[in-house]
Order: C-alpha cells, then structure tokens, then sequence
C-alpha cells in the first residue's frame, strides 16, 4: 500500500462555534475545540515562533496599530494548505501561518487535552 | 520542522487522471532520466503522458527529448510535444548558457504558472521531474498540485538512501502518498552476460522496507543510457528492447497499479466563515 496521509490522522469536518471558536472533528471521533485568540497567539510562522522566542521586553515600543482601537480577533479565511495544514489570514493582516494538522492536533483546548483551560 | 510557505489555494487539473511527482533527496540519482523514460514507457503502454520538468535551476527535459530553448513560440505551442509526450521546461525559455539566479518565490511563481497557465489537455499520467532536494519547489508543488503521488529515485548506495530518506519524511510531512522506491543504477548486465552490482545490493529494497512503502523495480545501468539522454533520444524510445527499457516498462506497469490501487487522495475540508 501507498504511504499515504490518508490513513492517519484527518479532519473530517470543520465548523465554528460562536463568533470566538474553531471546532474540528477528527478522523479518530475527537473534537478540538479552539479560541481564534489562542491558535493567533500560537501561530506556527518563522516571525511569530521567534518572537515568542524572545523574553519580553519591557521597554517595548508599541506599534502606532497598537495604538488605535482594534476590531476583536476574528479570522477573515481557513483555507487547506495541501493536504497537511491549513493556513488562517486573520484581520489584523497576518496570514503567513500555516498550521499543520499535527499541530493543531497539539493546540486542541477541549477539556480533555488541557483539564485547566476553559 | 514544519514545512512553510506562501500557501496558494490547489490548482485544478481536472483533465489529468494522475499527477506523479519524481523526487530523489540527492542529485545525480538519474532523475531525470528516469523521469524521461518513465514517461516514454507510460506512453508505450498505451496512456497520454505529459512530463513538468519543475527543476527550474537545472532543467533537463530539453536536452533529453533533443529540444532546446524556443524563442518566438506563441504561449499556446506549449506543452510541447515530443515522441508522444506534453512536455514543459523553463529550458524551453531560458538559453543553455544563462544562468536562473532566482529565489523561493520566483521559483514558486513560475512552478504555478507551469501547472496553471499551459493547456495539459486531457492526460492520464502527468509527471513532475522534481529538482533534488526539499525546498521550495517541492513545498509549492506538495501545496498547489493535485498529486496523487510521488515516486523516490535512488541509487544502491548509503549516501544516496540517506537523502532519499530526507525525501521520503518530506512528503510524510506534508501527506503525500509515496507509490514507492525506484533503484537506479542498480546493476551492469557485462558482455558475459552476468550481473554486477557495481553500487552494492538492495539498498532501494531496503529502503522501501524501512519506510513500508513498496519497492517499484530497479533499473539496470547502461552506457547507453547516457549517450542517448546526450542525444535527445531517451533509451526507452531509441533502443526499446533493451534491458533497460524493458526495466521501464516493467515499472511503468507497477506504478500504474500503484495508482490504481492507491485510488483518489482525500482533499482536506474547508471553512466557510
């Protein structure tokens, strides 16, 4: 047999929950359930990974966008990427993102994979 | 580490049956060649081929079908048809002796327009000749095109398997299905007619069973084999019974059941927000 992706794990379905969560049901019978805030403050980009990085800095200078009043988080697309990920474009610009499925397996808030988040 | 990039939406090819990318990890395995006359022996038994060559640095697929650039061509004569096969190459573009300096996302942009722009027209078997290697033209075509799978050349010994395994986790990475290995360069028929495997024995097998995909066949090595990619003649076409292209159409045989069995990928679900 082909070493296919197929046979691992696959979302069958995505939907939304609210205006402020991500659901994914998987190939196994999980259900992950993501705030939108929390996949942005996990995105998987080369820039975001290094910030996150960095121990903050408390002399930082904010960005004049940081400045003015913000529309909440909200993704503007969820788009496949291949067969391996998806990649989101949010509203506030950012879209280099690509979230991989074992990655957002990983980033699953359910109350079974992370008893303390809510 | 995650694979990355800019992330197009899949192109569709609605007119080709299989999209079949040849990808090695290390350079100078033959991909090419066996890219070339895979697609010749695919072609024999009967399909409509078409052949990408998506090493946009070092394109080969002209010098092997005995074409070169075409300057003054209108944009619909390509693909360009030879002994049968659709092909498309940025040599056909680019003179020999110009250099592509280009980064990640030319080289992006152009793999795109190959697949999207040309008019393939209906093909049962389009094969990509990837460049060595696991980056950008091998991320935008795991991204963007429809493959039903790739194939893993490689020659018998460890510094090649190495890589080829390289090659191997990029596409489980990014969920492409493996059809299986394809040794190269694996043995020497002599004048005696015995066999001599001047590169060492089973690395491909090996492997393919380390990896659990299958093991597709393996190609015997010829002076031939050479003198007529120089000569624009693939071997498969110009000497068809030959051992070596009877290697070929033995494979083109095993990968088309490999298809057929793998059957259609499943497309990832979107989100409408």
């Amino acid at each position: 047999m082909a070493a296919s992706g197929s046979g691992s794990l696959w979302p069958v379905a995505l939907s939304k929950e609210g205006d402020d969560r991500l659901v994914i049901a998987w190939s196994d019978g999980h259900r992950s359930v993501y705030t939108w805030k929390h996949l942005r403050e996990n995105c998987p980009c080369a820039s975001c990974r290094e910030e996150r990085a960095q121990p903050p800095d408390p002399f930082r200078i904010l960005k004049p966008s940081e400045l003015v009043p913000r529309p909440p988080l909200a993704p503007v697309a969820v788009a496949p990427v291949g067969r391996y990920g998806y990649k989101i474009t949010w509203n506030d610009g950012h879209d280099t993102g690509i979230y991989t499925l074992e990655n957002l397996r990983e980033l699953c808030q359910c109350p079974q994979c992370r008893p303390s988040s809510s | 580490m995650h694979p990355h990039g800019a992330g197009f939406p899949k192109i569709s090819l609605p007119g080709v049956k299989y999209v079949v990318a040849v990808a090695s990890g290390k350079g100078g395995v033959g991909k090419s060649t066996v890219a070339a006359n895979l697609a010749l022996a695919l072609q024999m038994h009967g399909g409509k081929v078409g052949l990408m060559d998506a090493d946009i640095y070092g394109p080969s697929v002209p010098r092997m079908f005995g074409l070169s650039v075409m300057g003054g061509l209108p944009k619909d004569a390509f693909p360009l048809e030879r002994y049968g096969v659709k092909l498309l190459s940025m040599g056909f573009f680019v003179n020999p002796e110009q250099a592509v300096i280009w980064r990640g996302p030319m080289v992006h942009g152009t793999l795109t327009q190959f697949l999207r722009d040309f008019d393939w027209g209906p093909l049962d078997y389009l094969l990509l000749d990837l460049p060595p290697g696991t980056g950008d033209a091998q991320l935008t075509l795991s991204q963007t095109a429809p493959l039903s799978g790739a194939l893993i050349v490689t020659t018998p010994q460890e510094v090649s398997l190495t890589v080829a395994r390289r090659g191997l986790e990029m596409f489980r990475q990014v969920r492409v299905p493996v059809l299986g290995i394809v040794e190269n360069m694996s043995y020497f028929i002599g004048d005696d007619g015995k066999r001599y495997e001047l590169f060492g024995h089973g690395g491909g097998k090996k492997l393919a069973a380390e990896a659990g995909v299958p093991f597709l066949g393996d190609i015997p090595i010829d002076p031939r084999v050479a003198e007529c990619g120089d000569q624009g003649d693939p071997i498969v076409h110009k000497y068809p019974d030959s051992a070596v292209a009877q290697a070929y159409l033995a494979l083109a045989t095993t990968v088309v059941q490999e298809l057929h069995r793998a059957g259609p990928e499943p497309e990832l679900p979107g989100l409408k927000l």
